[in-house]
């Protein structure tokens, strides 16, 4: 193969694991966002913080494969924890209460993690088992960039099985529809929620965990890859996993491509992309029509 | 009882005004500045109060508008000699006016999430342009020391005091116009979409134009705002008055102070300065003061300080009515 040619598909390669890194994160934004109606700007904050989870669990233990396991674990429970204490009180209040209380949250989450881990960035060696590059049809490639590629797919494969073949998707999906009906009919909808949003906060602390040895950890990584998330939700359609798969993907093409051909702009052309959809489809590509 | 109220009110007013024509002698620079970027962005958050508070719209993008004020002035300035202070704000007024003209036709069309983000889309095409295009905006430095034309007259030129005396007439005279806008029968409808667009469709008034309307009339306030930033600081910025922060500050202000009330905005940035200058001398972790304050407001006061201060106020009402009841009784 000619030089050009394995530049422009290591470029795209690249570009996919960023997506599916912003897939991650928006799988459990969209969520929270999509079933539950919540405006979750503490979602990067949730995203930063289990990347520095993990970091703490590797510098304790020094296994890579812990700090993968628990830090999304530990994530979650906090997330859950503000959501019982704080959001459950918002909810009654609407969007703009939800929206305020999860910046207030984000930004005491960014507070927390300068006070314990001060600012500088902590480097996080991946593990030694993925630390190669693996050769693809003559085109070498880091192992732990496609490791990221297939853990976003086998989530993609869970999430779905697990919203539409099984008991607990269904309930899922009928309390989204309408939660006074579901609640009348025996089940508890509180615990149901409370589920979803540990889920999701599951997914972003995961995100987190697997972006932190390709770009170390440091307190700016949620602004990097927070708006790119949201918008990837918003593009792709409130609830919709799909869409924000397809969307994570074109994204991440976008960027990586885009740094290339268009660099002045590059940082628009997530947004311009958005507005477009936004001007055809208000509700997302895959969005449906309330 | 009426007469007396009416008077009473003069009075304050009065008192009001005697107050903050000696607030620079009395209180020194420091505190006069500090009013001034009161005014400013109480015009800022009022603006956008119109949108989210009364047509309940919310827009993660207004930074444009404030950004597009204060470019279209300092272009001006820079360009045109002689120019005037009035028409100069003017300037910026018309540029932001102009934006939302252009950006109407879309807007109108989205309601919810899709029009916060299409407005956030909208403000970082217009960030980043404002970095690219740095033969007319400078780029990152972007514009400064342009020329400040005499503010009252042409030999009260870059004084403090002055600056405030303007800052003051033009919040008096936005803020009467908003809470005029919202009085009026037009204002109503607003409120009307806000609640049930479709029955204010049904009733036969036109939902997409009006909201156009509020839109351009929330971009021109919030131009003017921008426009006398860019004036007060003498420079503006990508990064001063267009980033992704300065559109979800007065989201935050007016949130703090109290959505839907005319005076809640205000009473927001005036907490968000006391805030801020908490912050400046006693602590470091901003994140953290601001984060707790956010969290505090939305779990105890949910419809802000205004709301807070209306509850307190009809209980004391309450309980002043109701001995009052009890005083007849016996």
């Amino acid at each position: 193969m000619d030089p050009t040619t394995v530049m422009y598909v290591s470029q795209g390669l690249q570009g996919l694991a960023y997506g599916m890194i912003l897939f991650l994160i928006a799988s459990g934004l969209n969520i929270i966002f999509g079933m539950m109606g919540i405006l979750n700007m503490a979602h990067a904050a949730f995203f930063m913080l289990g990347a520095y989870i993990c970091y703490q669990i590797v510098a304790m233990t020094g296994s890579f494969w812990l700090g993968f396991l628990f830090a999304p674990i530990v994530t979650a429970a906090l997330g859950v924890l503000m959501q019982q204490l704080f959001l459950r009180k918002a909810h009654v209040l609407g969007h703009f209460g939800e929206l305020i209380l999860t910046m207030g949250i984000a930004s005491v989450i960014v507070a927390a993690i300068k006070k314990f881990w001060g600012t500088q960035n902590l480097p996080l060696s991946m593990p030694d088992s993925l630390n190669g590059m693996v050769s693809i049809v003559g085109i070498s490639y880091p192992a732990y960039r496609l490791f990221v590629i297939g853990l976003a797919l086998v989530v993609l494969v869970l999430m779905m099985l697990l919203l539409y073949r099984t008991r607990l998707g269904k309930i899922v999906r009928a309390a989204v529809s309408d939660r006074e009906m579901v609640n009348a009919l025996g089940i508890n909808i509180n615990l149901v929620f409370m589920l979803v949003f540990g889920g999701g906060i599951w997914l972003a602390g995961l995100a987190g965990v697997a972006i932190a040895p390709i770009l170390t950890v440091f307190p700016g990584l949620a602004d990097q890859v927070g708006m790119d998330a949201f918008i990837v939700v918003v593009t792709g359609g409130f609830g919709s996993l799909v869409g924000a798969f397809i969307v994570s993907i074109i994204f991440g093409l976008l960027s990586s491509y885009g740094v290339q051909f268009l660099s002045n702009f590059a940082p628009v052309l997530m947004v311009c992309f958005m507005a477009i959809v936004l001007v055809i489809r208000p509700n997302g590509l895959f969005g449906v029509k309330e | 009882m009426n007469m007396i109220n009416k008077k009473a009110n003069i009075v304050l007013w009065l008192m009001l005004i005697v107050f903050l024509a000696f607030f620079p002698k009395l209180f020194g620079i420091y505190y006069t500045n500090m009013v001034v970027t009161f005014a400013i962005f109480s015009v800022f958050a009022t603006s956008l109060n119109m949108l989210m508070g009364y047509t309940g719209l919310l827009s993660f993008g207004h930074a444009m508008f404030f950004g597009f004020g204060g470019y279209g002035t300092a272009l001006a300035l820079k360009h045109i000699e002689g120019l005037g202070i009035f028409p100069a704000i003017g300037f910026g007024m018309l540029a932001a006016v102009v934006l939302a003209l252009v950006l109407t036709p879309i807007m109108v069309r989205v309601t919810g999430t899709a029009f916060a983000m299409l407005n956030m889309a909208f403000a970082q095409l217009m960030y980043v342009l404002a970095l690219k295009l740095y033969t007319i905006t400078g780029g990152e430095d972007g514009i400064a020391n342009f020329p400040i034309p005499g503010i009252f007259t042409e030999s009260l030129r870059n004084s403090s005091d002055h600056f405030y005396y303007l800052a003051m007439i033009i919040l008096g005279l936005c803020m009467w116009l908003m809470w005029f806008f919202t009085k009026t029968p037009f204002g109503q409808i607003q409120v009307g979409i806000r609640d049930n667009a479709k029955r204010v469709d049904y009733l036969g008034y036109k939902v997409p134009q009006s909201k156009a309307v509020v839109y351009i009339l929330s971009a021109a306030f919030a131009g003017i705002a921008g426009s006398f930033y860019g004036l007060f600081h003498n420079m503006v910025s990508a990064d001063g008055s267009l980033g992704m922060g300065m559109s979800f500050m007065p989201i935050i202000m007016i949130m703090i102070g109290g959505i839907g009330s005319f005076l809640g905005p205000m009473t927001g940035v005036a907490i968000f300065q006391l805030i801020d200058e908490f912050i400046l001398r006693y602590t470091e972790s901003s994140e953290l003061v601001m984060g707790a304050t956010l969290i505090l407001v939305v779990v105890f006061m949910p419809m802000g300080f205004m709301g807070l201060f209306s509850m307190l106020k009809s209980k004391w009402k309450a309980r002043f009515t109701g001995n009052a009841k009890m005083e007849k009784a016996s």
